[in-house]
């Protein structure tokens, strides 16, 4: 009976869209805000005249980041199977550090191919007591109750003694 | 082109979003309600027909649907979609739910205890039952449900709940609860008579059905966009407005459909009242019948020994690989069965049944076999030995073994030292990752359980001495399950007890457990001898309430009081700080702490230093817990009893943490949620035992929580660190 309190969003945040060629390429990333550490990204490749969907695309992701004295790069290929929506091409990458990421998501299919770029704001971890927040609200509810149930015993004790 | 839309139909339907946490929720519901369901059945014959049990089923189907399948998938790119989602979340599912009449059903299954002490105060509680038959009133739940059906579509909502998770679990759950709200005083499920005429659903729907409308045609009509989002990402040739549209006709023909028709068959059915009153027939009451063991548990012992010889095998497979094969521990038998899939597999036994691989444990096979080789041997040699005459033939047990248990050892002192042995051991010499000396020490277990054994009466070595068992004997504390007496009569007006003499079938307890007299799975090794021994077919597998045995201070068949047994405390004790203690040792801080007095100490003080931080941690800091609580409570025997409500909290350590290497395939996120589930429901019935073994007395409960939250607090530090994953490749 609590299913419904399951139900979660699906996709994630537009991080930008671009048209490039015969593409038009929308990237999405989740969660939202982004933050150091596993990210899961997801591209929708479409046609830009039809709008329909591309599926048969070789899609990688290339994420950099450039710092005083290094740079940090992360690639990884995006496939239609780490997707939920199977219509998106998605993977899981993890960004290390903090700050502005560039993203690059090339596009290749037997007649054309395409790149595109934009930045990535990337914030540091939320604290992991933060981001597992709701999992501890249980404790002070269920001890609420439990307080009130022994209240409620109590007070009909009191009421059935003669 | 067409076989584009054909392949990207494809993708769209293959896109199924199954999330566990709610395919086991839903699971779950659908257990409890057969259980009640069937028990209902048994009772009162004609009340559950299968159509509810249908109906529910349903319910949860139609969850699953809009949860899991290409709808949820599709909900943030089509409006259409999320439309669709919604009629199944606020007119669907809750009228299928409603339907089933689930509230007896689901309180028959639940455990009866649960019902009784838990809800029973709140479900008599007058104030919250006044509110609910408020709630589900005909006004009150009208207007919730408009609310959130009007609330949620006003774009900035709408917007928000798409751009966030969280938010849009909560638009979800409310569309859920608030159809449940208003379907309820159609519907009118029992217990109870109907508290409103039918006739008042008739208008009750219709407004219903006017809203909706309304609604719907701001959708169709309205000529812009009402949800921006919509219309960044469009997939195919279905414009955003277009998509619009149709999200509204959605709305307007089958939502109008879902309120008319019921209210059509109430317009119905107030010409037929009469026939149905003739039909509602007084309900025929049958008692329940005295429950048997089932028909398969007579080969309950025959299904033991097929268990051991399976476990026998795999032992000797892993004692083989562990010797001759690759010392990579992750390649090997003897890396990956005992220390990641063996530990997390008994540990999902013992909180699901019970002490299942102490029953199915090889090393009591070969010592079996041993003793039915060496009898003749023995019985010569002790005829020259023995100055008693021999015991009588039904006592099979006093035949096994020449020697008593020294009485100095009777207890659970060497038990608790080779499992302070065992944490230092496993630390300092790494024992996961050395199949060879996994091997060894696998072997050495065999040959102690076989010399053991074979020198003293009855199962000594489990008793007393095995530390696998002692863990397993603490942890079973808080099973579901218990070998115990179904009828306590038949047991009062038995004369031979077999169940611990044994007779000329089958040897009686080899752990001096009088089952009439036994509590709590302490010291059983669900070794079935005294069901087969029984001549009543009295002893079973049992239901019980986890840890209900620890509230009570009654002499116990073969252990006395727990207030008594400090060996009990001290071995509860150990496995319960050794849980945090040996999770901890695998932790980067912990490791990078040990690490630098490694380097600073020298190449062998490895070994010294592992010690130190177990034996402060499992050995001294137990004993100072101890000490102190002790001293506020006043009275060491009452804190001996309250030490034992720290064992769910211990079990919940240990459970997490094995979770962490036995779930390495899933996402590091999820598992981290899954530990901190089980730590706090170590926590809650931890305190929970505290409390009710303290009878309410707050200088009692009060120093053994703060110890409790304390422990919870370290566990979830732990959590929270990068981990070593041990034995696994990654």
């Amino acid at each position: 009976m609590l299913a419904a309190a399951f139900a979660l969003g699906d996709g994630g945040k537009i991080q930008f869209q671009r048209k490039a060629g015969a593409f038009n390429i929308t990237l999405f990333s989740s969660p939202s805000p982004l933050r150091v550490g596993r990210t899961d990204f997801s591209v929708m490749v479409q046609n830009t005249a039809s709008s329909n969907p591309i599926l048969d695309a070789d899609v990688r992701f290339h994420f950099v980041q450039r710092g005083v004295n290094s740079i940090a790069e992360v690639s990884a290929p995006a496939r239609h199977e780490k997707a939920t929506n199977k219509l998106l091409y998605a993977a899981q990458v993890d960004l290390n550090s903090t700050g502005n990421w560039r993203a690059e998501v090339s596009v290749q299919t037997a007649r054309d191919s395409a790149l595109v770029t934009g930045d990535l704001d990337v914030l540091p971890p939320e604290p992991p007591l933060l981001a597992h927040w709701p999992y501890f609200v249980a404790l002070p509810v269920v001890a609420f109750l439990f307080v009130l149930n022994q209240r409620l015993k109590r007070r009909r004790r009191g009421v059935n003694r003669p | 082109m067409g076989a584009n839309v054909e392949s990207a139909a494809s993708a769209a339907f293959e896109s199924w979003a199954v999330d566990g946490r709610l395919v086991t929720l839903l699971l779950l519901s659908a257990i409890v309600y057969i259980r009640g369901w069937l028990r209902g059945r048994r009772l009162l014959r004609d009340q559950h027909d299968p159509l509810r049990l249908v109906a529910f089923l349903a319910s949860l189907l139609v969850l699953f649907l809009a949860n899991d399948s290409p709808l949820d998938a599709f909900d943030s790119l089509f409006l259409a979609a999320h439309m669709t989602q919604h009629l199944l979340l606020m007119m669907i599912a809750p009228p299928l739910l409603l339907l089933s009449n689930p509230l007896l059903p689901v309180l028959r299954g639940l455990p009866k205890a649960f019902v009784k002490e838990g809800l029973g105060p709140f479900l008599s509680w007058r104030p919250l039952k006044q509110f609910f038959a408020w709630l589900t009133s005909p006004l009150p739940a009208w207007i919730i449900f408009a609310a959130s059906m009007v609330l949620w579509h006003v774009p900035k909502l709408y917007e928000l709940a798409l751009s966030s998770p969280a938010w849009h679990s909560v638009q979800h759950a409310c569309f859920f609860w608030s159809g449940v709200l208003f379907w309820w005083p159609v519907i009118q499920p029992g217990p109870g008579k109907p508290r409103w005429p039918k006739w008042v659903a008739i208008p009750y729907l219709l407004f219903a059905d006017i809203l909706n409308t309304l609604l719907s045609v701001v959708f169709v009509f309205s000529g812009h966009l009402l949800y921006p989002s919509y219309g960044v990402v469009r997939a195919g040739t279905l414009g955003a407005l277009e998509d619009q549209s149709v999200a509204g006709l959605i709305m307007w023909v089958p939502g109008s459909i879902v309120y008319l028709v019921p209210a059509f068959v109430l317009v119905m059915g107030l010409f037929t009242t009469s026939r149905m009153q003739a039909a509602s027939a007084p309900q025929r009451v049958r008692l329940p019948a005295l429950r048997k063991n089932p028909a398969w548990w007579k080969h309950a012992p025959l299904i033991r020994r097929v268990a051991q010889m399976a476990m026998l095998l795999v032992a000797i497979a892993v004692i083989a690989d562990g010797f001759r094969g690759t010392q990579v521990a992750a390649l090997n038998l003897a890396g990956v069965l005992p220390w990641i899939h063996w530990r997390a597999l008994s540990m999902l036994a013992l909180l699901l049944v019970g002490n299942l691989f102490c029953s199915a444990c090889p090393f009591m096979l070969v010592r079996d076999g041993a003793r039915g080789l060496s009898a003749p041997l023995r019985s010569r040699f002790s005829k020259g030995w023995q100055a008693k005459p021999p015991a009588p033939p039904s006592s099979q047990m006093s035949r096994l073994g020449w020697l008593r248990w020294p009485r100095a050892l009777r207890n659970k002192w060497l038990g608790v030292s080779l499992i302070a042995l065992y944490l230092w051991a496993y630390e300092a010499f790494s024992l996961w990752d050395s199949p060879w000396l996994t091997a060894w020490l696998i072997t050495a277990y065999f040959a102690a359980a076989v010399l053991v054994d074979s020198l003293f009466r009855g199962a000594s070595f489990c008793k007393y001495v095995c530390p696998v068992g002692q863990y397993h004997f603490v942890v079973s504390l808080v099973s579901p399950r218990e070998i115990a007496v179904r009828d306590k009569a038949t047991c009062q007006r038995c004369q031979t007890y077999d169940c611990i003499r044994g007779n000329q079938e089958s040897r009686g307890c080899e752990l001096y457990l009088f089952q009439p007299k036994k509590a709590s799975n302490l010291d059983c090794t669900f070794c079935l001898d005294c069901v087969k021994a029984c001549p009543h077919d009295n002893v079973g597998l049992l239901s019980v309430i986890p840890g209900k045995t620890l509230l009570s201070d009654a002499y116990r068949s073969s252990i006395g009081r727990l207030s008594k047994r400090a060996d009990l405390v001290a071995l509860v004790l150990l496995l319960v700080f050794g849980a945090f203690v040996n999770a901890a040792g695998m932790v980067a801080p912990v490791m990078t702490f040990e690490h630098r007095w490694h380097a600073r100490l020298g190449v062998h003080a490895m070994p010294f230093i592992v010690g130190a931080f177990v034996l402060a941690g499992a050995v001294l800091l137990p004993l100072a817990t101890f000490w102190l609580c002790s001293a506020a409570n006043g009275s060491a025997s009452e804190a001996r009893r309250l030490a034992f409500s720290l064992v769910p909290l211990g079990v919940a350590m240990w459970a997490a943490h094995l979770l962490f290497h036995a779930a390495s395939v899933w996402t590091t996120a999820s598992v981290a949620c899954l530990q901190i589930l089980f730590l706090e429901a170590g926590l809650l019935f931890t305190l929970y035992l505290a409390w009710r073994i303290a009878q309410s007395h707050l200088k009692l409960f009060a120093p053994w929580a703060g110890v409790a939250c304390l422990l919870f607090a370290s566990g979830v530090w732990v959590i929270f660190q990068p981990m070593q994953m041990r034995g696994m490749m990654h």
